[in-house]
């Protein structure tokens, strides 16, 4: 049986209506385009039960969140509703604490530097070297922290004082500020804390209270409780500074001052209140009295502050009238700032009477610590980083032998970088414990990766500006997602081989110490009554169950304040308050923005984040200089032009963006750029800021300031 | 001639060659859990206290008993060695597979009986053969869009893209 | 076209004089949903706003005058979820309807052939195409949420209210013997909602008269976007600022409308 043409066309000819009764046409249909709704490289989710696990979010602005597991998985963080510094709300960098922990920049082991670059070590071989070097150093060891809520920060200050040293220098932030102004210059104690909630009047000097300032979700919820939606206000909301910052766009008023000016500002309506009868008590009032009326009177300082006297006659009048006033006085970038800007906002409270009362200033008294030799918060404030720094580039103090740096970068994020950047290069042996490449682990010598927070025990203890002492803990989520070790074990177990006795093996030993100390102080668990109900009470609830609460991230809390004697009016500081003349070199001053969506002083733009900076704010890989047309056509410059800036230690690159929000002879830009460590998604783009932030010596202190730098701009 | 073959190749050798057969990690035999260990399918299988469902038990479960080998049962012994012992999950393969595309809801379908969907596994001593299309990835059992959107229409329930999907 | 009229239809209720524009509630959207970051084939730069994925996108509004008269809101914009939606008519492949209980608008990523008629359509800008596959770092796709699941290129996404969180609070009722249809209002809330430390957003089901949006959307200072195309958004912005709520309805400057001409970001 030959094969013709005509049997193989009927052969095809049958095949093909065979095979269109069978399912082979449309299962192989159906089932390649389900095949290419799966491709490979598309990552798959995987499912698990679903649980909100308490754990204290760092990486910004210290605040409780939920991590959601899925199978025990970490994927995502919410708010803590338990808890009252989060209430349910987080802040922006919060949910990078579950992706950070692949971050490209997460640091993988141990790393020895060798040349330019850094090869893995053991933690033994780690260990045992870091062992080497602190035993060679006799006690020339030095250590900067930033973490300044953690009781892993007592731990290391522990150590260092153990081996004989008194560098214990914690990152410079708004509280090293508040204790310069509060308890060194006004005689205060306790930490200064501001009961936004029970206020109905606030007023914010420069302070970024919704972004940036002390606790920024526990503010911003305050902001929330007092502006039901489609209701009356109950609380008005002042905003006082050089730019229209994101607190000062939800603020019911706003009022410029010149950068700078804030102290001038605050005195000049003081100067006002006491016109109007306001008094307090406390030593160097009648000196206050006599300083403020003579030389901050609204008339005198209308210049300098750019406040009309009008202006201040009506604030004044507001606060007067309100039935709990409140003052908030701060930086912008919440560090570097004066401690007469605090003063004058702290003495405008004691002016108003609110001290100690429900919406009013509190002093939160201190917990002590349990760390054998370890340093109380306040006698960790009383150091200055950047003092210390300019001090050994100066050569007046010795360089140590060893840095010990822990959760903090300060080779990115302090002022002058050139400059701290030599005193940091001067110590022979530098220790880096991030968890991430940074621009300061990428110069240590050492690298002890930390875990991140979700992967260790954790705490977090009263944060600045809070109205109430708290203490909330969490244990370790999920296990390192790389060779990361703990620093706080880390450092009890070099303390222990070095022969210091810190009281403790393990940081979960010093944890239950600290819940146990907890315990015997008073206080309560704050799940039903919130504190600043307490506060508006008069009452002082006590009991709940520490061990319990804490687990389920609900936190020790305490109204009791810290009694005061002695406290005064410190009108030496005062006296310097004015922003100097202008410098014609330098015309303009330079308002660096904090913003946490962009990142912190401590972490990078996390990958997640970069679509929320917004294009007036970086574009493409330069950063945006906001300034108001008026100051542009001073500048001459316009829209979109390249330009320089510089001050008189250091220059950026910068994109002009007229922005109307920026009072005139200030520029605005956000921190947190121009990164040259970290990873893909943050490296090379925009600028730093803290280049050209130049530090200056505070009067009658002498202590470092760097928040209102002047600087030029000319078109490149 | 070439209808023949066509047919005998569509209707017999194609769906052979389009599944390929794989086997459980190890024989689970639901009956000497029930029967002998005298436990309840809800105590594996049971509503979260949110709501979902638990399939299949975590190995925490399962080591709460299997900790160590129980019976001489080569399987078993294969569990605690590579599983318990290394704490990792156990890789089961889901007859009623579903993508990440599907949102399934237990609890929404809990009038029915297990066995409407799923193989009557409880009464098997030996898990069943897994057959894997080789194309799309699924399971052969994996019930298709055509299959729940009938018995949505059956039954007057809503068959808008978001009851399911995700 | 005609749609469908919900007995549950929810919405937000959002209070520009709240929202400071801090980005929260972007971060807690994009890891809820698993939205992959900027590409590496866009060189990493997502101040291209083009090109990135932002379910929910902060836009700041302002009101044009100069300094000290110059006045800045932001304004959240997630899908509005409209009544009359004007992307799924144009949609050749019922990738994406309105279909549902609670007149979420729905998108099928499998069933999508990346025409993105829908996103020419859509005057708000919610819809978003996968211009790349998604790329996480390595390592990072296990932080993925079992909630979403992730898009491959040639697709288009948005927001879905977080819908996921709907289904779950349904399954919690179902467990519980409430009434899967009359949910509490604080049972379904979506991330961007609870994320807010300001507490800007209300979300909750017009229709329920125990649920506050009801009753929100109806103020005197509520105001939908673009309300004059009538496509009836299930999200409303509310403001006491006169300028914020006369932006709201000028998509151009200049307008017939308009009130003083915005930017955005």
């Amino acid at each position: 049986m030959g094969v013709n043409r005509r049997r193989f066309i009927m052969f095809v000819a049958g095949a093909v209506a065979g095979t269109l009764a069978t399912p082979i046409p449309f299962k192989l249909a159906d089932d390649s385009s389900i095949w290419t709704q799966n491709w490979p490289w598309i990552p798959r989710l995987q499912y698990g039960g679903i649980a909100h696990v308490p754990m204290i979010s760092k990486l910004g602005a210290p605040a409780p969140v939920n991590v959601t597991t899925a199978g025990g998985r970490p994927c995502a963080v919410t708010g803590n509703a338990k808890n009252p510094l989060s209430q349910g709300g987080m802040g922006a960098l919060a949910p990078a604490e579950v992706q950070l922990r692949y971050g490209p920049a997460r640091i993988k082991g141990p790393l020895k530097k060798a040349g330019d670059s850094f090869s893995p070590l053991s933690w033994e071989e780690a260990e045992a070297l870091l062992l080497e070097k602190m035993k060679a150093a006799k006690g020339k060891v030095a250590a900067v922290c930033g973490d300044e809520t953690g009781t892993a920060a007592e731990v290391l200050s522990g150590l260092v004082a153990g081996v004989g040293s008194s560098a214990f220098c914690l990152m410079p932030g708004e509280s090293h500020v508040a204790a310069r102004a509060w308890n060194r210059l006004m005689q205060g104690k306790g930490q200064p804390g501001y009961d936004l909630e029970n206020a109905d009047c606030v007023l914010a000097i420069g302070a970024d209270l919704f972004e940036s300032f002390g606790t920024p979700v526990r503010n911003a919820k305050a902001l929330a409780a007092s502006r039901p939606a489609g209701a009356d206000s109950k609380t008005t909301w002042i905003y006082a500074g050089p730019v229209r910052t994101r607190t000062a766009a939800v603020c019911d008023q706003y009022i410029p001052v010149a950068p700078g000016a804030g102290a001038a500002f605050a005195l000049g309506l003081a100067a006002q209140l006491i016109q109007m009868g306001a008094a307090a008590e406390a030593q160097g009032f009648e000196a206050f009295r006599a300083l403020v009326t003579s030389a901050y009177a609204p008339a005198k300082i209308k210049d300098a502050t750019g406040v009309a006297p009008e202006a201040f006659a009506a604030l004044a009048k507001t606060l007067a009238s309100a039935k709990r006033p409140l003052v908030v006085a701060g930086s912008v970038m919440g560090r570097g700032g004066a401690a007469a800007d605090v003063v004058a906002g702290l003495c405008l409270n004691l002016l108003l009477g609110n001290l100690g009362k429900p919406g009013g200033l509190r002093a939160i008294p201190e917990i002590a610590p349990v760390v054998t030799g370890g340093l109380t918060r306040s006698q960790m404030l009383k150091a200055d980083l950047v003092d210390f720094l300019m001090q050994v580039d100066a050569g007046k103090l010795p360089a140590p032998e060893v840095l010990l740096v822990h959760e903090a970068n300060p080779a990115y994020a302090l002022p002058e970088p050139e400059t701290l950047g030599k005193a940091l290069a001067k110590v022979p042996f530098k220790v880096s414990f991030s968890p991430f490449m940074d621009e300061t682990a990428a110069m240590c010598d050492l690298i002890l990766p930390n875990t991140l927070s979700l992967e260790r025990f954790e705490d977090l203890i009263t944060p600045y500006g809070s109205s109430f002492a708290s203490y909330t803990m969490a244990a370790p989520v999920a296990a390192p997602a790389c060779d990361a070790k703990s620093t706080a074990d880390v450092v009890l177990g070099l303390a222990k081989t070095l022969g210091v006795d810190l009281g403790f093996a393990t940081f979960e030993d010093v944890l239950a110490a600290r819940v146990a100390a907890l315990a015997e102080s008073g206080g309560f668990m704050s799940d039903t009554v919130m504190p600043w109900q307490a506060i508006a009470d008069g009452s002082a609830p006590e009991g709940g169950d520490l061990a319990e609460g804490l687990g389920t991230g609900t936190p020790w809390v305490s109204v009791a304040q810290a009694e005061q004697g002695g406290l005064t009016f410190p009108v030496q500081v005062l006296e310097k308050a004015l922003p100097g003349t202008p410098d014609a070199a330098f015309p303009f001053s330079l308002v660096p923005l904090a913003l946490e969506n962009v990142g912190s002083a401590k972490v990078a733009t996390p990958p997640s984040n970069l679509t929320t900076i917004r294009d007036d704010e970086l574009k493409a890989s330069s950063l945006c200089l906001a300034m108001c047309g008026q100051t542009a056509a001073k500048a001459g410059v316009a829209g979109g032009d390249l330009v320089k800036v510089a001050s008189a230690r250091g220059e950026i690159m910068a994109l002009v963006d007229i922005d109307e929000a920026v009072m005139p002879g200030a520029v605005a830009a956000p921190l947190g750029l121009g990164h040259t460590a970290f990873d893909v998604y943050s490296r090379g783009k925009g600028a730093n800021v803290c280049k050209v932030l130049t530090v200056s010596a505070e009067p009658v202190t002498g202590l470092p300031v760097w928040d209102s730098s002047k600087v030029k701009i000319a078109k490149s | 001639m070439g209808l023949i073959l066509s047919l005998g190749v569509g209707w017999f050798v194609f769906p052979q060659v389009l599944y390929s057969e794989k086997q459980q990690p190890f024989n689970f035999s639901h009956p000497a859990h029930v029967e002998n260990a005298g436990m309840s399918c809800e105590d594996c299988h049971f509503f979260r206290d949110d709501g979902s469902y638990a399939g299949y038990p975590t190995l925490e479960k399962c080591a709460e008993c299997h900790a160590a080998p129980q019976t001489d049962n080569p399987d078993e012994a294969k569990f605690v060695a590579e599983y318990v012992e290394k704490g990792k999950e156990v890789p089961w393969l889901t007859y009623q597979y579903q993508p990440d595309n599907v949102f399934f809801s237990h609890i929404a379908h809990n009038a029915f009986d297990c066995t409407d969907c799923h193989p009557d596994v409880a009464k098997m001593d030996k898990t069943p053969t897994y057959y894997q299309n080789r194309l799309s990835g699924y399971s052969k059992q994996t019930m298709k869009m055509w299959q729940c959107e009938r018995c949505h229409a059956e039954n007057g329930v809503s068959n808008a893209c978001f009851v399911c999907h995700k | 076209m005609e749609f469908k009229e919900f007995t549950i239809k929810w919405g937000m209720v959002v209070d520009l004089d709240k929202c400071t524009g801090c980005g929260a509630c972007m971060v807690a959207c994009q890891a809820e949903n698993n939205i992959a970051p900027i590409s590496k084939y866009e060189n990493f730069d997502a101040s291209n706003k083009l090109r990135t994925l932002t379910w929910l996108l902060v836009y700041k509004m302002e009101n044009g005058k100069p300094f000290p008269e110059h006045e800045v809101a932001y304004l959240p914009r997630p899908c509005m979820q409209c009544e009359h939606p004007a992307c799924v008519p144009v949609c050749p492949v019922v990738a994406t309807d309105k279909n549902e209980e609670g007149g979420i608008v729905s998108q099928i990523y499998p069933r999508c052939i990346g025409c993105r008629y829908c996103m020419a359509a859509c005057p708000y800008h919610s819809r978003y195409f996968n211009w790349w596959d998604p790329q996480f770092p390595e390592g990072m796709d296990k932080t993925l949420t079992p909630f979403t699941s992730a898009r491959p290129r040639g697709v288009v996404e948005k927001c879905t209210f977080c819908h996921h969180r709907w289904n779950a609070a349904k399954e919690r009722a179902r467990k519980e013997g409430v009434d899967p249809m009359n949910l509490p209002q604080d049972w379904y809330q979506p991330a961007c909602v609870s994320a807010c430390p300001a507490g800007a957003i209300t979300f909750g089901d017009f229709n329920n008269a125990e649920h506050t949006v009801g009753e929100l959307s109806k103020s005197q200072y509520s105001r939908r976007l673009l309300a004059k195309l009538h496509l009836n958004p299930q999200v409303y912005y509310m403001s006491k600022r006169p300028w914020v709520l006369a932006m709201l309805d000028n998509y151009r400057a200049g307008d017939a409308h308009g009130a003083e001409g915005g930017q955005h970001g």
